[in-house]
């Protein structure tokens, strides 16, 4: 397959030798939808912002559809679709101007999906956008950013701000596009559950770096939680030595641990180990896993 | 067919979709040469990704309980796989302990089990999810 948006050891730095991106590195194939996840500040936005050529990294490079993005600027946008965190859009022009500005600028536009689009989230072309919800602009960023049928859709915290109704309306949007089109999706999101339901692989960015890349799937089946008494090791390190583990932090008055395997084989692996009894080892949903990963800074300096 | 999926579940979706279907299958809901929703349509409706649904579908046909036909749908197979009570016992008495041991200690005499156990046959047949409860909270 081939990649539609390749990362080649990305360093970007805001504030001289603190890089908030250092040497990131991936790639996502044609059809692929790809979660986003890390903390606030981990370089989410940034990296999505030198996808769309709006920065340029400081090393590295940056490939969408096999080119740079700001080499071939309005090649490569036409063929993406991109709702910003934080979206301006004008607020004196109604719903109908803004939707023929891009009508204008993409030539694929498609004016039969823009109807159902307005349709489905009951917007009337003639009101202004400065009379509109929180939500019914991101309805509206959303239908400008799919209606040339991209295919490449970056979504930067879409859900940020919506309430749950809202936050679904346009997770179905988004499925219905991948049903109908394949489209790439790479989407940044602090709502695991809503990862969880579309996502098919997830990334997960922590100190400038690519902490976690998976099948998520895969990542709920083959990753476990162990809970390990205090007694038992005598430092975080200790626990983050042993094979298989990816990460560790306190807990009151438990060790964390990550561990890369089947919660049956760490437990067994564990018990030999440390020779504990009240070892515990259990499957966690996403967000769990998220929290262990990269949970308080303070546990992970160590 | 109804399904409900929970992202917060400790079971992947994939596997949540799969064990629906199979608890459908099980209390005859769904019958062999029954249609399935296309993998699509189930997207839409769950809203969750399609390739999602696909692996259900996919695993569940590699299990001998589905098959696609080509440009017609996805089917209950016409004969469903046997699945042998020699290679389930062990796990079907490790559940019954379980059961037994949680309801003991919250107070259950049998009697109470065995009207748990009615009435959970009862919303199998009828399609009521036993993860019901979890994905209305998920979705406040």
């Amino acid at each position: 397959m081939n990649a539609v948006l390749e990362f080649n050891n990305i360093v970007r730095a805001y504030k001289r030798n603190v890089p908030v991106l250092n040497g990131v590195t991936f790639s996502v194939n044609g059809g692929e939808v790809v979660g986003l996840l890390g903390r606030n500040g981990a370089g989410k936005t940034t990296l999505i912002r030198i996808a769309m050529g709006m920065l340029h990294p400081d090393a590295g490079s940056v490939q969408v559809f096999g080119v740079s993005p700001t080499a071939r600027a309005v090649e490569v946008k036409q063929r993406i679709g991109f709702v910003a965190e934080d979206q301006v859009l004008p607020g004196a022009s109604s719903i109908g101007e803004l939707i023929a500005f891009h009508r204008h600028l993409f030539p694929s536009w498609d004016e039969q999906l823009q109807r159902q689009i307005l349709h489905r989230f009951s917007l009337d072309c003639r009101t202004r956008i400065r009379m509109l919800s929180k939500g019914q602009a991101r309805q509206v960023a959303l239908l400008c950013a799919v209606c040339h049928r991209p295919e490449l859709l970056i979504l930067d915290e879409p859900a940020a701000g919506l309430d749950p109704a809202a936050r679904r309306e346009f997770l179905e949007v988004s499925i219905q596009l991948l049903n109908r089109e394949g489209t790439t999706i790479l989407f940044s999101s602090h709502y695991m559950n809503d990862v969880e339901r579309i996502g098919g692989r997830v990334i997960l960015l922590a100190d400038g770096r690519v902490r976690l890349d998976s099948d998520l799937d895969r990542l709920r089946e083959s990753f476990c939680v162990a809970m390990v008494p205090r007694a038992s090791a005598q430092s975080v390190e200790a626990i983050r030595r042993i094979p298989g583990c990816v990460g560790a932090r306190l807990v009151f008055e438990n060790w964390h641990g990550v561990f890369h395997d089947a919660p049956e084989a760490v437990e067994a692996q564990l018990k030999k180990l440390l020779g504990a009894n009240g070892i515990r080892c259990v499957r966690v949903p996403l967000e769990e896993l998220f929290v262990e990963l990269v949970g308080r800074e303070q546990d992970r300096e160590g | 067919m109804q399904l409900i999926v929970n992202p917060a579940d400790e079971l992947p979706i994939y596997r949540q979709i799969m064990r629906q279907v199979s608890e459908a299958l099980a209390v005859r809901r769904l019958k062999p040469g029954d249609k399935l929703p296309s993998h699509r349509d189930l997207a839409e409706q769950l809203v969750v990704a399609p390739l999602t649904v696909k692996k259900a579908y996919d695993e569940l046909e590699m299990l001998g309980f589905l098959e696609t036909q080509r440009g017609r749908g996805t089917f209950v197979c016409g004969k469903l796989p046997r699945v042998r009570l020699a290679d389930r016992r062990e796990q079907i008495d490790v559940s019954a302990r379980k059961l037994l041991s949680q309801a003991y200690l919250a107070g259950l005499d049998f009697d109470g089990v065995i009207k748990i156990l009615r009435d959970a046959e009862r919303e199998l047949t009828q399609g009521l999810s036993a993860t019901s409860s979890a994905s209305t909270k998920e979705k406040l």
